[in-house]
């Protein structure tokens, strides 16, 4: 079973990084086709533009305030969760790190319930016509991951060190006994589940919001100027 | 065509990236004008946009490019065609994108892409082609019929000049009363201006972009632009909100380098005009008007402030708005050329525009768009609720004092 799950953190990470490879195909691709006209002048303002968008995601909030704040509630406090999570990756912990484990701590409690108001938007509330299966599964999964994760810190907690080890091994691909914590091997399973389901928009959508913003800017150029 | 060639060669490198980045919320499904008519989410867009991705990935993965390309289910490119041709294109989607997809300009080229599957266009768009290349026009009517039945007489146009006027084949044969208010307008401001002769006046090429059939575009971007250059013209001034998207957008491309001419939109021209005191409206018009703002000229190429400044200077018109306006207009069902294929929905959308200006008591409904005059004209007639459509041109050019 140990030996099954070693086997399967290899295959997740190798899918990963193929699943990448294939994306960074296609956008290579790309690049050696049509290229629109990109209106120039604009940049810098359009690059400050667009760094907010990405940290306060203006543009959902523009159509969605209600959805926006559940959105952000989630995306901010799971980057907290992932950077506390850094300590089991890192050796030794930088400070920052440290620093992060207290907002990090309170960010896991807050988590699952930004997904819970997530997914009452988009499930039970009669503005949302479309709501993607893929979507709601991979939410639905955090939801759980984080429920888990909950219960290790609260009530079962494993054995950290064990855990560090555990993780420093599989990074090292010298991997070390799995902890013997039924909570951690499923919390750590799903997680598993996860990664393949990742969404790669976090990569491109950053990209096409600085040429949205770009956009916005040349507009009174298109026909205003001479 | 085999269904196994790269989907992503009609996309430029940002809509390959787009069409990654859609985060699949559906949003974009409350602003959908097609949505709010049929309900139907498969020809919605974060649906076409997932459906667009699988194409890619079946001849673009990284399984494809170890092992070979896969061929896509005919079934599946069919829907999808439908789907992506149904769409009037208005860009509302992409306007209020989370991420900010440019959709307006999405939409053609995956319908450029079917048309090079054999997938595309639809129904009487397959017509467009041969009518264009055979009277010049995308209604195959006669080049001698294109002006006459509404040119007004008192009305002369100068062999040459710095402006030129093009009225656009949806104006000319379809919206007559909005090109003839341009003319007596343009005329009331007393710059000379020329025009093209019928004959020569030719489809500006937007019909062709929109259903992705592109072969005929740069021959006739080449001939209007040689024509327009040779009679010394050096802004172009248009009434279509279509011609003026094109023109501005994809003529340069076509013509490979920057226009010898400026294009202008005519409530651009008509606005300035009246700031410089050129255009004086003395009647006055004591109604409530609403303006509708089409697709592509507010979303397309950002005229939003000219048609109101144009509208605010006449004495006692009260101007009112559509709950969605400038930007975030509501598209009236005429865009995309899918109003002569989708039919129905195309009714159905110019009635939500008659009865949102219904229920603001409205006494008229203004609009600048040859399409949108065609088919919310239409989609009024049976209809139980009525109002009086008049085009801001025709609106303006009646409240001109003789002499």
């Amino acid at each position: 079973m140990e030996k099954l799950l070693i086997v399967v953190v290899y295959a997740v990470y190798a899918a990963f990084w193929l699943r990448f490879l294939g994306h960074a195909l296609v956008w290579w691709n790309a690049t050696q086709t049509l290229v629109e006209p990109v209106a120039s002048g604009a940049r810098v303002k359009a690059c400050a533009l667009t760094a907010t968008d990405i940290v306060f995601f203006n543009r959902l909030f523009r159509v969605n305030p209600g959805l926006w704040f559940g959105e952000w509630v989630f995306h901010v406090t799971l980057t907290l969760v992932l950077l506390r999570h850094l300590r089991y990756v890192l050796n030794p912990v930088p400070a920052c790190i440290w620093w992060v484990q207290l907002p990090g701590l309170i960010a896991g409690y807050v988590l699952p319930f930004s997904l819970l108001y997530i997914l009452v938007i988009r499930l039970f509330t009669n503005q949302e016509k479309y709501a993607s299966l893929r979507n709601v599964f991979f939410l639905g999964l955090v939801l759980v991951i984080s429920c888990i994760g909950l219960l290790m810190q609260a009530l079962f907690k494993p054995d950290i060190v064990g855990v560090k080890l555990f993780i420093l091994g599989l990074l090292g691909f010298s991997p070390a006994t799995v902890p013997h914590s039924i909570l951690f091997v499923l919390h750590f399973s799903l997680v598993l589940v996860l990664i393949p389901l990742l969404p790669t928009h976090i990569v491109t959508a950053p990209l096409v919001m600085m040429e949205a913003r770009k956009r916005e800017q040349a507009l009174p150029l298109v026909i205003h100027g001479e | 065509m085999a269904n196994d060639r790269s989907f992503t060669e009609e996309l430029s490198s940002a809509q390959v990236l787009e069409i990654d980045a859609c985060t699949q919320c559906g949003e974009c499904l409350k602003h959908c004008p097609v949505q709010d008519v049929t309900n139907n989410p498969a020809v919605s867009p974060p649906e076409k946009i997932r459906m667009f991705r699988e194409f890619i990935r079946a001849t673009d993965g990284l399984k494809a490019k170890l092992f070979g390309p896969s061929e896509v289910d005919r079934k599946l490119l069919q829907d999808f065609s439908r789907a992506v041709y149904e769409c009037t294109t208005c860009g509302a989607c992409g306007q209020n994108c989370p991420v900010g997809i440019f959709t307006q300009r999405l939409w053609p080229r995956l319908r450029k892409e079917m048309v090079k599957r054999g997938l595309g266009p639809i129904g009487v768009q397959a017509d467009l082609p041969k009518a264009i290349k055979c009277s010049g026009n995308p209604y195959d009517k006669p080049a001698s019929e294109r002006y006459k039945p509404w040119f007004p007489e008192q009305v002369q146009v100068a062999e040459r000049s710095a402006i030129a006027y093009y009225a656009g084949c949806t104006g000319a044969y379809e919206a007559q009363p909005m090109v003839k208010g341009d003319v007596l307008v343009l005329n009331a401001i007393g710059e000379p201006f020329t025009m093209l002769p019928p004959e020569e006046e030719v489809c500006c090429g937007f019909p062709l972009f929109i259903t992705g059939q592109h072969d005929l575009l740069k021959d006739l971007v080449m001939r209007l632009v040689a024509a327009y250059k040779a009679r010394g013209v050096k802004t172009l001034v248009c009434s279509c909100p279509c011609c003026v998207n094109i023109m501005t957008r994809d003529w340069p491309l076509f013509y490979g380098e920057a226009l010898p001419f400026k294009i202008r939109h005519i409530t651009q021209y008509v606005a300035d005009a009246i700031k410089q005191g050129r255009l004086k409206l003395n009647k006055p018009l004591n109604e409530r008007v609403i303006y509708h703002d089409p697709c592509y000229l507010s979303r397309g190429v950002g005229v939003i402030e000219e048609p109101r400044t144009v509208l605010g200077s006449i004495p006692g018109i009260t101007l009112l708005e559509f709950e969605r306006y400038g930007l975030n207009s509501r598209c009236c069902g005429s865009g995309g050329a899918a109003r002569k294929v989708f039919h129905e929905n195309a009714i159905k959308m110019g009635r939500q525009t008659i009865d949102e200006a219904v229920k603001k008591k409205a006494d008229r409904l203004i609009l600048s768009c040859p399409a949108c005059y065609a088919k919310v004209n239409e989609a009024m007639q049976g209809y139980e609720k009525q109002i009086r459509i008049t085009d801001i041109m025709e609106l303006v050019s009646g409240l001109i004092e003789e002499g």
